[in-house]
């Protein structure tokens, strides 16, 4: 049961992150190769002001969210004006740039042995509530105004701009947003890993989330929220080769993004009237 | 003296900088994406590098080897260039998919072959037989590493060809003609795939060739593809989709990151130099050659 609990808790915290990278990438079409520097940023800061500087949890968790909403400003401000292209290539540079300052500070961050000792705050009922919320807000932030007008910045950048949609803007909003959850999901990942490395936060942790996305589908949250919790606990329950894992992975999106480009889920969202639906010609084919 | 020194060290760093910015800058022209996958291409073509230099080992020695590792690994990057735009891009092409599919079609490839390296190689370090007796030679006064100088020379080499088969061949031709407008290219009778083809062996010939200067300038293991991360300030800095513009940005980044080694450490010269990258953004979005900055609709 424990072990069952641990691999929920960590598919919780993982399903923080891609959250996230679902802000960035499936609402604005922008993508992020250094969402795992913010998982950084959050980690290392929450980790650092507890276990140095006796700062308590919840001020820690505060101050590592700001920490998070400044590295989105540094990195979003110069960027969202420009081609998408600059956004990956600038946040892939970011990551690299995150972990050669966590590598070159050992005093503060522990270097590349890491920093230790960190108590563990993140239980499993803490997981369950910080997902329940953070999926709130992205569930209702896709449904608000600024959601419609991501998914036409999405589709159509020009158009957007020409109905009267301040393009940067939503997009450095957005971009904004994903980092604050990404701070928090790495404040939940050290305190429950009592254990933060450098290593644990390059690109490949970014693009995983990025994999996660896309196969679930771009357009559908209910595919990104089932595909990071089957894509992140199946490997840990049925524990079929790990080095593998990645392969099968890239294979499946490879095989998805030829064949069906829109993702598992499409354009599925849950509700309750479409299972209902989907109940009715269940029975009816029956 | 070490001023000059060093600045001979940074040209040559940027030299091979300058092969993966090419290389990567090449796939943008075309295809006006992003080609994440590069890094992966590296990587694994700087392997097999690695195997062609212990295959020739005993039969050749010092340059003809190092020639031969050059070659077997330009060999192998040009192979799994085709490869890679067969299995990611060519149905997307002609789906007519959303750049986004672009993306992360890339993305994917790289993890692929970065994952096919660890997988084979299972993480551990491996590193070139040593090619040279001397590893240094004095010209006036100056010390200059074996490898730097071959670096500095391969390089210029490969880019000059590079630019010749651009501005001079036929197909160089078309390369130009369709990196200006697909559309207009194919309805003039361009059998599109052929010279999407034959930029994607130029860009992996590049990618080959760059693998195996990183992987004697570092060692090889599999994360060596994430040095792409050069190639990416120096495009920015040069300006996305400019070939002269990322040569030119890939030396500059060469040697002010030799220069910024000597003042703050290696360790921390990525972290200044992803500065010096914001204040390009900020000052000069475009980079220095500046074509292209808004998404076209």
């Amino acid at each position: 049961m424990d072990y069952i609990i641990s691999i929920l808790t960590f598919s919780g915290i993982t399903l923080v992150g891609v959250l996230g990278a679902y802000l960035v990438t499936g609402l604005t079409g922008l993508f992020s190769f250094g969402q795992a520097a913010f998982l950084a940023v959050g980690a290392y800061s929450s980790a650092v002001l507890v276990t140095n500087y006796g700062v308590s949890f919840p001020v820690a968790v505060v101050i590592a969210m700001l920490l998070g909403l400044i590295a989105g400003l540094i990195v979003g401000v110069p960027t969202v004006r420009l081609r998408r292209d600059y956004i990956s290539l600038v946040t892939f540079g970011f990551g690299e740039a995150i972990i050669a300052i966590l590598n070159n500070s050992a005093n503060l961050t522990g270097g590349a042995m890491g920093l230790s000792g960190i108590p563990q705050y993140t239980t499993f009922p803490v997981v369950l509530i910080s997902v329940a919320v953070c999926l709130t807000i992205v569930v209702s932030y896709k449904y608000s105004k600024y959601g419609r007008q991501c998914l036409a910045l999405r589709s159509d950048e020009l158009a957007a701009k020409s109905m009267g949609i301040n393009v940067n803007r939503l997009k450095l909003t957005t971009f904004l947003l994903a980092s604050v959850i990404t701070s928090y999901a790495g404040v939940l990942f050290a305190f429950y890993t009592s254990y933060v490395e450098p290593g644990a936060f390059g690109w490949v942790v970014s693009a995983e989330w990025l994999i996660i996305v896309f196969v679930g589908g771009i357009n559908s949250l209910t595919g990104t929220v089932i595909s990071a919790l089957l894509l992140t606990s199946l490997p840990e329950l049925l524990r079929f080769a790990s080095e593998w894992r990645i392969f099968i992975y890239c294979a499946i999106v490879l095989v998805i993004i030829n064949y069906r480009p829109t993702g598992i889920f499409g354009e599925y969202e849950f509700s309750w009237r479409s299972l209902k639906r989907i109940a009715a010609r269940g029975g009816k084919a029956v | 003296m070490l001023i000059i020194q060093q600045l001979i060290n940074g040209i040559s760093l940027g030299s091979v900088y300058a092969l993966i910015a090419v290389g990567f800058a090449l796939v943008f022209n075309i295809l006006k994406f992003s080609n994440f996958s590069h890094g992966g291409l590296m990587t694994l073509t700087a392997y097999m590098g690695y195997m062609g230099a212990l295959f020739f080992m005993p039969y050749i020695g010092s340059i003809p080897l190092f020639c031969a590792t050059i070659l077997t690994a330009a060999a192998a990057g040009g192979i799994t260039a085709i490869g890679v735009e067969r299995l990611a891009f060519r149905r997307l092409r002609r789906n007519n998919s959303p750049l986004i599919y672009y993306f992360i079609s890339s993305i994917t490839m790289g993890i692929l072959m970065e994952n096919l390296v660890t997988i084979f190689a299972s993480s551990n370090f491996y590193s070139y037989p040593k090619f040279f007796q001397s590893s240094v030679i004095t010209v006036v006064g100056l010390n200059i590493a074996v490898s730097d100088f071959l670096m500095l020379f391969f390089s210029s080499a490969a880019l000059g060809l590079l630019l010749w088969v651009l501005y001079r061949t036929k197909i160089g031709l078309a390369i130009r003609a369709l990196s200006f407008d697909v559309n207009t290219a194919s309805l003039m009778g361009m059998d599109s795939n052929r010279v999407v083809l034959a930029t994607f062996i130029a860009s992996g010939v590049l990618g080959g060739i760059s693998g195996v200067f990183l992987g004697i300038n570092y060692t090889l293991y599999p994360q060596l593809g994430q040095l792409i991360v050069k190639g990416f300030v120096a495009s920015v800095i040069g300006g996305l989709g400019s070939i002269s513009g990322a040569m030119i940005g890939a030396v500059l980044l060469g040697v002010v990151e030799v220069f910024l080694i000597s003042f703050v450490g290696a360790g921390l010269a990525p972290a200044f130099v992803f500065i010096i990258m914001l204040a390009f953004l900020l000052v000069r979005p475009r980079g220095i050659a500046g074509v292209i900055v808004q998404e076209k609709a």
